[in-house]
């Protein structure tokens, strides 16, 4: 897995970063920063092409906490470590009566960009059962399209995650790829079951989200 | 290689002078736009007629042959060959031969190389709506095949044979005593395929052996009283062998059987009033046994029948010799039986239609109609139309014509119970969704229902409106100019679109679908259309032109993309971006240019013709690549292509010597249109002989 770091506003934030190291007596309010996690695993079951060793497929969810940037362990499930998991196309929220977070999720249509704050009137659903999660699964119903006729699984242009992680802050996520190395076209060959999204995550647990 | 073919020419059939063939072409009497008796050039509305002699000298063997060539005519694939008609698919199309409806379609497409042309006298195209005349189905048009009828004494044999292993046998004997007339007519026509991918098993087309048999018996009780009736039947036979997504090979047969029982009585009752009476029965029925090759163990093993039988009364009325009043009514009963279908299901529908035929003057006719449609399983239709044309002068004339047409639900769409073993997934018709549903939850199997499977059971027929506007032009009467000039503007609004729909989630992850209306689509275009004919050398040249504009949108993508709600990631930067309007490239498989080009060169003297004829389609959607479900983006496209065929053929005497290329560049897209085989050479040899006296006409 590699993950890798995008700032975005780049000289924006340098220049904040300046500011804050000369007047320490200021509140500081950090732009926050888009991040990209590359083929996040989950829960795969085709072959590797480059070894063709079977994966491990354990039908468990990779755990994921946004603040840390990186997976939780799966013993750590019943906490509030972690804020979103995958498993196949179920994305699931730490939050709701299946889980032990304070989280909720719903799906906005629009672009990333420009979802900048969370409105007052969003509603945030959560996972009250294995079967009612607040991602919908299903084709066209939440983050993705599947196309019968070459069983490909395209994320839906538009769709934003917006999170409230499970120890209660918000952010936002834009699923880019289920497919290893997010090739532009995934075929027949292409291994389906890896994640390559971008979120922003706010840390100082306001809905503002740029 | 072209200019030799050109020079090289010509055929023609041996019994008609080419100038009687061509003049006859022009003005060729059609019955299928009004259900009487009219001259094409009469008629308010769009009307395409391909006469034998086109198909003959195209050297077609099959109707999507020769269909490809029309102008605003499009060839697609999806399940079979299928039919295009300003750009609605094949299912809204009804398929006539000899005023009768063709029953047998795959996921609505009706398989068009199903039809040989050796028994074709003349192909009636009517462009939009008929259902005023002729019901379900006539929504974008109506191809009506005129099959020979025995009016003299005669007889041929053809015999052809071509690339991947292609021939055709061809023989029809007419024979006539007074009143009373016979034709028989019967083909084989076998391919051994062809294979874009060897390295895969099985075959892009495998082989296949059809047969046609058909026949007509006319004959007449007195002055006033005329029987004809016909049957035909149809068999095919092809080997199936594919590889599944696990290499595993399945192969075994398929097999086609068709029939049809036409009697017809016509009652001339008086000069004023003619009495119709027709009974039509056709079964189709498919048959698939493919098994796994190395266990031979069944991997589908499934049937299809379907039975169509209909009785109608039409009367025709002749009013002080200028006006007509057509009146009809009938009954069907259609039932299918099959593998995915629970039990055999069947419908019936009562109809009456009315036609007025007014002429106020000479220059001006004026035709008003409609049809009520009664189904045992969705409410009422009633079609009107109302068309008219006036001549300008003796070269122009004008004609519209607004009209409803309407497609009933498929018994796909209302009783299809499968589930799919291998992926998970169930689709259920509108009538099974509620049962099925219930036995599902009771299994356990639903994890959440999206939607009340209750009111799925009332869906509604498709139905859309449409107008037809355009202008003929004919040089001939007053400046003796051989040249004929039309346009056509159309616009169809269609809605209630059936669909599939996700009705639950099963708790395998796998979607539970149904159908229901959901779309409201429009399709506008313009067709032009030219023919000019003059004298090279001591032959004849006929040139021929024509092009389609089309623009097919679902209204709700496009309200959608005004709204800004519907987006797309940019393939260089991977952000996404809002759709524009002017991205939006419409419904897939729609080709926004067509155009085809033809030359026929004949020289009477020498028995000689040939032809050279391109058509060219430009790109059209073929997927979506980008995840928001419409055509937006370059990559989303079949590239646009032109074919051009070529023919040509001497007579001497009886015998017709024919040799032809089909895709003279061998243009193929083994990808997105492996219906199209490459270049496909062939030579025929027929012979025709005719009862001298019965020349004379």
């Amino acid at each position: 897995m590699k993950i890798t770091y995008q700032i975005l506003l780049f000289t924006a934030s340098l220049a904040t970063l300046t500011a804050c190291a000369s007047d320490d007596d200021a509140p500081v309010v950090l732009p926050v920063q888009a991040q990209t996690v590359n083929n996040l695993p989950a829960d795969p079951t085709t072959p590797s092409s480059t070894t063709g060793q079977p994966p491990l497929s354990t039908g468990k969810f990779t755990l994921y906490n946004l603040r840390d940037n990186k997976t939780v362990a799966n013993t750590d499930s019943a906490t509030n470590r972690w804020d979103v998991g995958f498993r196949g196309t179920t994305v699931i929220i730490n939050g709701g009566a299946v889980r032990s977070g304070q989280g909720g999720a719903y799906v906005h249509t629009g672009t990333f960009e420009e979802l900048t704050a969370i409105p007052a009137t969003a509603t945030f659903a959560q996972d009250q059962s294995a079967t009612s999660l607040a991602i919908p699964t299903g084709s066209g119903l939440g983050w993705y399209n599947y196309n019968s006729t070459n069983n490909i699984i395209t994320p839906v242009p538009g769709r934003v995650l917006v999170i409230r992680t499970g120890d209660g802050k918000y952010a936002k996520l834009e699923i880019l790829s289920y497919y290893e190395n997010a090739p532009a076209t995934p075929g027949a060959t292409s291994r389906s079951r890896f994640y390559t999204f971008r979120y922003v995550y706010q840390p100082d647990g306001s809905t503002k989200l740029n | 290689m072209l200019v030799a073919l050109l020079f090289l020419s010509v055929q023609q059939p041996a019994l008609q002078p080419p100038d009687s063939v061509r003049v006859k072409q022009l003005d060729a009497v059609v019955v299928t736009a009004t259900r009487t008796e009219r001259r094409v050039g009469s008629l308010p509305m769009p009307v395409t007629v391909i006469g034998q002699p086109q198909i003959r000298q195209s050297g077609s063997l099959r109707l999507n042959d020769i269909l490809r060539e029309q102008t605003g005519l499009a060839i697609v694939n999806d399940h079979g060959q299928g039919l295009q008609v300003q750009g609605f698919g094949p299912d809204y199309t009804l398929i006539l031969v000899d005023g009768e409806p063709l029953v047998g379609r795959t996921a609505g497409t009706l398989e068009l190389s199903r039809l040989t042309v050796g028994n074709i006298k003349q192909i009636e195209i009517v462009k939009g709506p008929s259902s005023s005349l002729y019901g379900s189905e006539a929504l974008a048009g109506v191809v009506n095949i005129i099959t020979e009828n025995p009016d003299r004494t005669q007889g041929s044999v053809a015999a052809r044979y071509g690339a991947n292993r292609s021939s055709d046998l061809t023989g029809d004997v007419s024979l006539r005593k007074g009143k009373t007339g016979l034709y028989l007519f019967d083909n084989r026509y076998q391919s051994g395929g062809y294979d874009f991918s060897p390295e895969t098993a099985g075959n892009t087309v495998s082989p296949f052996l059809n047969h046609t048999v058909s026949g007509r018996l006319t004959t007449a009780f007195g002055s006033r009283l005329k029987l004809s009736v016909s049957g035909r039947f149809f068999a095919e036979q092809q080997d199936n062998a594919f590889s599944l997504t696990d290499q595993r090979v399945v192969s075994g047969d398929g097999a086609v059987r068709e029939y049809t029982i036409n009697p017809v009585l016509t009652h001339q009752a008086s000069d004023n009033w003619k009495f119709t009476y027709r009974y039509y029965r056709t079964g189709y029925r498919t048959t698939t046994a493919l098994r796994y090759q190395d266990t031979r163990e069944a991997y589908d093993d499934s049937y299809f029948r379907q039975t169509f039988d209909r009785g109608e009364v039409v009367s025709e009325r002749t009013i002080r010799n200028r006006h007509f009043l057509t009146v009809g009514a009938g009954f069907i009963a259609e039932g299918v039986e099959a593998t995915r279908y629970p039990g055999r299901q069947q419908f019936t529908t009562r109809y009456g239609f009315a036609q007025f035929e007014w002429v106020p003057a000479q220059r001006f006719t004026l035709i008003a109609g409609g049809r009520f449609d009664a189904h045992s399983q969705y409410a009422e239709q009633f079609s009107p139309k109302l068309s008219a044309r006036y001549e300008l002068s003796q070269t122009v004339a004008l004609r519209g014509s607004a009209g409803v047409g309407f497609k009933a639900p498929d018994f796909r769409q209302l009783y299809l119970n499968f589930d799919n073993a291998v992926v998970g997934y169930s689709v259920f018709g509108t009538q099974e969704i509620a049962t099925s549903i219930a036995r599902l939850q009771q299994q356990g199997q639903i994890a959440e229902l999206l939607l009340d499977p209750a009111r799925f059971g009332s869906i509604r027929a498709e139905s859309s409106v449409a107008v037809n506007l355009g202008a003929v032009a004919d040089f001939q009467k007053k400046y003796s100019l051989p040249l004929r000039l039309s346009v056509n503007l159309f616009r169809n609004d269609i809605r209630d679109l059936i669909e599939t729909q996700v009705v639950a989630r099963k708790t395998n992850g796998q979607n539970v679908f149904s159908y229901t209306n959901l779309s409201r689509v429009f399709t506008q275009g313009a067709e032009l259309d030219g023919s000019y004919r003059f004298t090279l050398g001591s032959g004849q040249l006929t040139l021929s032109s024509g092009y389609q504009f089309l623009d097919a949108r679902d209204k709700a993508v496009t309200a959608s993309i005004r709204a800004g709600q519907l987006f797309r990631r940019n393939p260089e930067t991977g952000l996404t971006e809002r759709v524009r309007l002017a991205d939006y490239g419409g419904l897939l498989n729609r080709s926004r240019h067509m155009a085809n080009g033809k030359v026929f060169y004949e020289l009477p003297r020498q028995g000689l013709s040939a032809s050279l004829r391109g058509v060219y389609r430009s790109r059209y959607g073929f997927a979506d690549a980008n995840g928001n479900l419409i055509l937006d983006e370059a990559g989303e496209y079949v590239p646009g292509y032109i074919t051009w065929h070529a023919t040509v053929s001497k007579t001497i005497k009886m015998i017709t010597i024919q040799a032809g290329v089909d895709n003279l560049t061998g243009y193929t897209d083994p990808q997105f249109i492996p219906s199209l085989a490459g270049r496909l050479w062939y030579a025929s040899l027929r012979w025709a002989w005719a009862r001298q006296s019965s020349i004379s006409h």
